[in-house]
């Protein structure tokens, strides 16, 4: 690792842009969402500055874990380690992105795996985290997890630990991960040298459950039609449950997603002409999150919910007992962390939450942007359009890579969707509507 | 390469059915399909069938399963279940998946909705193998044991699980008393030979395949020594169950005398303890803890001791590791083993394959220059081979 981490061009391209956008999305009154989210990643990066200056333990894991028991242990820092490809297509320099893609393919990792794990091995490779105290490893969502923890695991060196979550989606999955939290407690403390502090987790806990009751209330606003509120703030559900849920911070954002999605609605606004509402499943495009915009305005296409998005309805942390926190924590890893709830278990859980969001959010079509690494997606994705068929929801079905602009072009996506939209969902629209009206 | 072996096991090994498993059928034995090492195979025998690997054996197109799911998934599975779509499985009474990776899993969804199995048994392994998950695992084991009495209606006792596993003792003792052949400097047989050797072992009532590989054994000469090799190589990766490929790699003058492959002697090189009063316990634990399959996460290190006492062991001059195309849990693996296999000196050639006997002259290609490689490194130092083999150890 760097003496001077916090120097490296990976880093600065935050600290030279982000007070800018800061200024920039105040200037927005009704962004509130937008603004909180990027300031409180701003304040984290400074967080993750001051404890790297301090001295203070980190913990790495990978995307499908949340950092509640690690906020609990008092002065340890949290690092996910596919973050730095999510930052820097969102916020910083997507090239930069493919720098660590590109490294960890010249390092031996094969290019068919997925991009936010060639990146994160990447940045790792680039030692643009803090060297941590230990590792954390959960299996899920998918099949790259193996992969991208493994390597974590070998290029930091440090003592490692697995989550393991099974295929099913019942009780017992959850007391057999509870019981590995159990585990995974003092295996934290050793290493970190702090202690858990049962209150303090109770206090963290009641943030997370602080935070979901608003991403709920958030997500309920989502579904009025018309979506009052940009389509691509909706993916960052998950991102803010691997980085902030836990912390006051993640309340704050979440709050500010909330305040602005229900204020937009009240005051009547019409964020643009909607035309027509698409549930995105799968992957969002970070490396180009503009291609919202540009469905909403050229196509009047919305997209009030996402699978990144999406949090379950499977209850609150019950924060009375450390057993029942442990409990708590597991289910949320297990049933509702978004991906890792459709993607790890039978099909049936993946094209249920498809048909769920479908018709909640009043949606007139499924688009499946299909990341080119997610094989446990392409795999399942004649059951899946079997469904769609049978329910008769009009399906778009595209290749793509989430976090490499490379592999599929911004137009080649953008006549994808165009194609779909003008030849497909809105004369099928127009048809039940008249229809409806005769 | 013997005839003795690999060209006897070509017809075994040619499509999913095999005379084995017509005579079992013809006994009224059911055929049990499955994917994975970390299915205890003993449990199926003891419940009076006979359990079969599923292969994409003869598959040359994967259209069928290509259908459903799509070009961007493993090869093997694909054409695996590409078979079982176009009947050519419908010898089978049932099938048992695990969670062994996403493309297995995601086959397992088309055999419930799609294939007309009438038994369908999942097991769900957990990701690494320490103790304090293997009481997860055992659990599994023994919800796979009373769905399997309850729909063949059979009991499966001490007794039967103890019979199986002797049996099956019986069949890695044979393949190790083979795969020493393949060792040995001047021995009669390859690293082809062993692997068709182990893939009938996976596709034939065990019984059967005592009695075939017993002749086997006796039509080796020991006197008919395979040339000396350009260099002794070991195999690592994942599923590989075509012995043809591992004869292009020997038909350049390499030699395969170890390997690390789910089809290969890490699926077969430990045996079940047939001394404990528990038979299930001792069938549970010695699959939960066997050499692990790059699916458990944090036992890396266990494996890459493995290979290198194989390495160490069988005197070889460098590591072929081939990964499917799609496979992360191996993709992993193959990251890691070339990091630690450079940081050591142990010359490494890293390949990604599609099922089947596709690309061989490539194949070639790179293990020619693998090989030259390692003459090089050998040629250039006093110790000649001997160096290079130092490094391996």
């Amino acid at each position: 690792m760097p003496a001077d981490l916090f120097n490296a061009r990976e880093w600065r391209v935050f600290s030279d842009t982000l007070p800018d956008l800061i200024r920039l999305l105040r200037a927005d009154q009704r962004g509130h969402g937008i603004l909180q989210l990027v300031s409180e990643t701003w304040d984290y990066l400074g967080e993750v500055h001051d404890r790297y200056a301090r001295g203070d333990p980190f913990v790495w894991y990978n995307l499908g874990f949340n950092p509640e028991l690690v906020l609990a242990l008092d002065g340890v820092g949290n690092i996910c380690i596919e973050s730095q490809a999510v930052m820097q297509n969102t916020l910083g320099d997507p090239a930069l992105c493919h720098e660590f893609i590109d490294a960890a393919e010249s390092a031996g990792v094969p290019a068919d795996c997925c991009s936010a794990d060639k990146a994160a091995i990447g940045a790792i490779m680039r030692g643009l985290y803090p060297e941590p105290a230990c590792v954390v490893g959960i299996n899920t969502p998918c099949d790259s997890q193996v992969l991208s923890t493994q390597a974590m695991a070998e290029l930091s060196g440090k003592p490692f630990f697995i989550v393991d979550v099974p295929y099913y989606d019942d009780e017992r999955t959850v007391s057999h991960v509870a019981r590995q939290l159990g585990e995974l407690l003092p295996f934290l403390e050793r290493h970190t040298h702090r202690r858990l502090d049962w209150d303090r987790l109770r206090e963290v806990c009641a943030l997370s459950n602080q935070a979901i009751e608003l991403i709920w209330e958030w997500l309920d606003w989502r579904r009025m039609v018309p979506l009052a509120q940009s389509s691509k703030l909706v993916a960052f559900t998950l991102a803010h449950q691997i980085l902030f849920c836990g912390s006051p911070r993640g309340v704050r954002i979440a709050e500010a997603l909330a305040r602005e999605a229900r204020e937009r609605h009240q005051r009547g606004e019409r964020f643009y002409e909607e035309r027509l509402r698409a549930v995105w499943y799968q992957d969002p495009v970070w490396t180009d999150m503009q291609i919202y915009d540009w469905m909403e305005r050229e196509l009047g296409l919305s997209v009030p919910i996402d699978v990144f998005g999406f949090y379950a309805h499977e209850g609150l942390i019950d924060t009375s007992t450390p057993e029942s926190m442990l409990s708590g924590l597991a289910r949320k890893l297990c049933k509702c962390q978004p991906m890792s709830r459709q993607f790890r278990g039978n099909i049936e859980t993946y094209i249920a939450d498809f048909m769920h969001m479908h018709q909640a959010f009043k949606a007139d079509c499924g688009i499946f942007a299909g990341h080119v690494a997610c094989k446990h997606a392409w795999g399942g994705i004649g059951l899946f359009r079997e469904a769609c068929r049978r329910a008769d929801i009009p399906l778009l079905v595209f290749e793509f890579d989430m976090f490499d602009a490379r592999v599929t072009s911004r137009e080649a996506v953008q006549t994808e969707l165009r194609r779909f939209v003008e030849e497909v969902v809105w004369p099928a629209k127009q048809r039940k509507l008249r229809k409806e009206m005769r | 390469m013997t005839a003795a072996i690999f060209d006897a096991a070509a017809g075994l090994l040619a499509c999913p059915c095999n005379e084995s498993i017509e005579r079992a059928q013809s006994s009224g034995r059911g055929i049990i399909g499955y994917f994975c090492s970390y299915l205890p195979v003993e449990l199926i025998t003891a419940a009076g069938l006979v359990p079969v690997r599923l292969r994409g054996a003869g598959s040359l197109d994967s259209g069928p399963a290509d259908v459903f799911m799509s070009s961007r998934t493993c090869t093997y599975v694909r054409h695996a279940l590409s078979l079982v779509l176009q009947g050519k499985y419908d010898f089978l009474s049932g099938a048992v998946c695990l969670n062994t990776c996403d493309h297995v899993r995601r086959a397992f969804d088309l055999f419930r909705h799609k294939s007309g199995l009438k038994f369908l048994g999942f097991v769900s392994v957990p990701r690494n193998a320490r103790e304090s998950l293997y009481a997860y695992y055992r659990q599994e084991i023994e919800n796979l044991r009373g769905a399997l009495e309850k729909h063949f209606g059979v009991e499966i006792d001490r007794q039967a699980l103890s019979r199986a596993i002797v049996l099956h003792n019986r069949v890695r003792k044979r393949l190790a008393q083979l795969d020493s052949l393949r060792a040995a400097d001047d021995g009669p047989m390859g690293g082809a030979d062993l692997l068709a050797a182990t893939v009938a072992a996976l596709v034939m009532a065990p019984e059967d395949f005592l009695s075939l590989s017993e002749d086997w054994l006796l039509k080796i000469r020991p006197e008919d020594g395979l040339p000396a090799p350009r260099a002794r190589l070991i195999l690592a990766g994942g599923e590989l169950d075509e012995p043809g490929w591992v004869a292009a790699v020997e038909s350049l003058g390499a030699r395969v005398v170890g390997d690390s492959l789910c089809t290969g002697m890490r699926a077969h090189q430990s045996l079940v303890d047939e001394d404990g009063s528990d038979p299930l316990e001792a069938l549970c634990r010695r699959y939960f803890f066997q050499v692990s399959c790059a699916r458990m996460i944090g036992n890396f290190s266990d494996r890459y001791e493995s290979l290198m006492r194989a390495l160490r062991e069988r005197r070889a001059d460098g590591i072929i590791f081939q990964r499917l195309k799609f496979c992360d849990p191996w993709g992993g693996d193959g990251h890691n083993l070339r990091l630690r296999a450079r940081q050591e000196g142990i010359p490494i050639l890293v390949l990604e394959r599609e099922y089947g006997m596709l690309n061989t002259g490539q194949l070639k290609t790179r293990v020619q220059a693998f090989l030259e490689m390692i003459e090089s490194r050998a040629g250039r130092s006093a110790g000649g081979a001997d160096e290079v083999r130092s490094h391996a150890g």
